[in-house]
């Protein structure tokens, strides 16, 4: 795996393949903790550094556990693949209670910042996507590296989104919003004009 | 038990109307955003959540007397987790097609907040009824929701909609004159979010004059 490659999923996974605006993952957060910069940056940092863990122990327990205990106890490699989902939940899970029970006690400071949004994250669909996503890609199968590239880069592409939505929606907040629209409606559409910017980015990817 | 089976009704078709899981609750964005770029990966996302909800409403109401407090979260999400695994199994086999669209959104389901809400919500303090009714009205009121933006985003996208192509329901305009005239923005991913902002708006318009009209 050339470091090329490696800079190419990197982007791919923060601008093109953007995991908020063109795969829809993680929205609940995005429409939810969007109000204000700083929050919004705090539950990007905090996802981004959850989907790198989980992203790099949900491989490892695929191609470290399931796929050879498959293969010595029934002769087949994906004879186990079946317990995939409730395997990822539940590293998933365990990965925020630790990194929840870690910051606590090291990183006081940064424990008091994230707040409320490290126990919220184990609910958020874009670490299950990621992990998901390279499951299901055959190039991240075969590299542990380029799927830790993609999950990190995932996360960052994540925090872009909602603290850029974070920006606009402080502004959109002193203007004057049709009745209807307030709230979930506005934000919508204006997720709708910025997910039409971040089209722009697949150019990059020819 | 004519009572109890109108509040079973009442809590049907409160998941479709009134407390819409997906127009009025908004929960359950991503899947809502993500496979509506057709009528039928609608029909399928719907039918397997469906199964989901109703499964993990009938697991969660029939232990709620067994339930721990501070293990709930974690029983729910494993339940949900085994029957997901068996729908994700089931579409692969019959609709393999419409599964590789879905992608990791079958697997998702699992983490859909609308599964969660019912079984902590209804499932895990009333009967067997009720939460059995209570997963058929949300379960089948995301679908229509899902049909909603789909029918919104194909019309507008694609000129037409088609279900199960092998058996030919399908209906399109023409393709000659529709072509210079697509939206294919609208089966693109900013077409998602521009058409649920406009619906959610549509939505909430009618409600507040509903309500209006009520309180006069």
């Amino acid at each position: 795996m050339d470091f090329g490659a490696l800079v190419g999923i990197f982007i791919g996974a923060v601008l093109i393949n953007n995991f908020v605006l063109a795969q829809f993952l993680g929205i609940c957060p995005f429409l939810g903790v969007s109000r204000k910069v700083d929050m919004a940056f705090g539950m990007g940092c905090a996802v981004t550094f959850v989907m790198t863990v989980s992203g790099v122990v949900t491989w490892l327990i695929v191609h470290g556990i399931l796929a050879p205990v498959g293969e010595w106890l029934l002769g087949d490699k994906e004879a186990l693949f079946f317990l995939k989902y409730v395997a990822f939940i539940m590293v998933i899970a365990s990965m925020v209670q630790l990194v929840e029970m870690y910051l606590k006690k090291f990183f006081r400071s940064l424990y008091t910042a994230f707040g409320v949004f490290l126990p919220l994250i184990t609910t958020n669909c874009a670490i299950l996507g990621a992990c998901l996503l390279i499951d299901m890609n055959e190039v991240y199968q075969q590299s542990l590296l380029s799927s830790a590239v993609f999950a990190f880069g995932g996360g960052l592409g994540f925090a872009l989104a909602i603290t850029i939505m974070a920006g606009i929606r402080e502004h959109v907040r002193f203007s004057d919003v049709p009745k209807p629209l307030q709230g979930a409606g506005i934000t919508l559409l204006t997720a709708g004009i910025l997910a039409l910017a971040f089209m722009g980015f697949a150019g990059i990817g020819k | 038990m004519a009572e109890a089976s109108q509040s079973n009704l009442r809590q049907f078709s409160d998941g479709i109307v009134a407390n819409n899981p997906v127009l009025v609750q908004l929960l359950g964005m991503c899947p809502t955003l993500a496979v509506t770029n057709s009528v039928e990966n609608a029909l399928v996302m719907g039918a397997a959540v469906i199964f989901v909800l109703t499964m993990s409403n009938l697991i969660t109401s029939t232990l709620r007397n067994l339930l721990k407090p501070h293990v709930r979260i974690l029983i729910f999400t494993l339940t949900i987790a085994t029957f997901v695994t068996i729908a994700d199994l089931v579409l692969k086999a019959y609709v393999f097609e419409v599964s590789k669209k879905l992608g990791p959104f079958v697997p998702l389901i699992i983490v859909n907040c609308i599964i969660i809400a019912r079984a902590e919500v209804v499932a895990s303090r009333s009967g067997l009824g009720r939460s059995l009714a209570d997963a058929f009205g949300c379960g089948i009121g995301f679908t229509i929701a899902l049909c909603i933006l789909g029918a919104i985003r194909e019309l507008l996208g694609a000129g037409g909609i088609t279900i199960l192509r092998d058996l030919g329901w399908h209906w399109h305009i023409d393709p000659k004159t529709f072509e210079p005239h697509a939206w294919v923005i609208m089966i693109m991913p900013p077409g998602a979010f521009l058409t649920l902002g406009a619906v959610i708006g549509v939505v909430n318009h009618l409600r507040s004059r509903g309500a209006a009209k009520g309180g006069a």
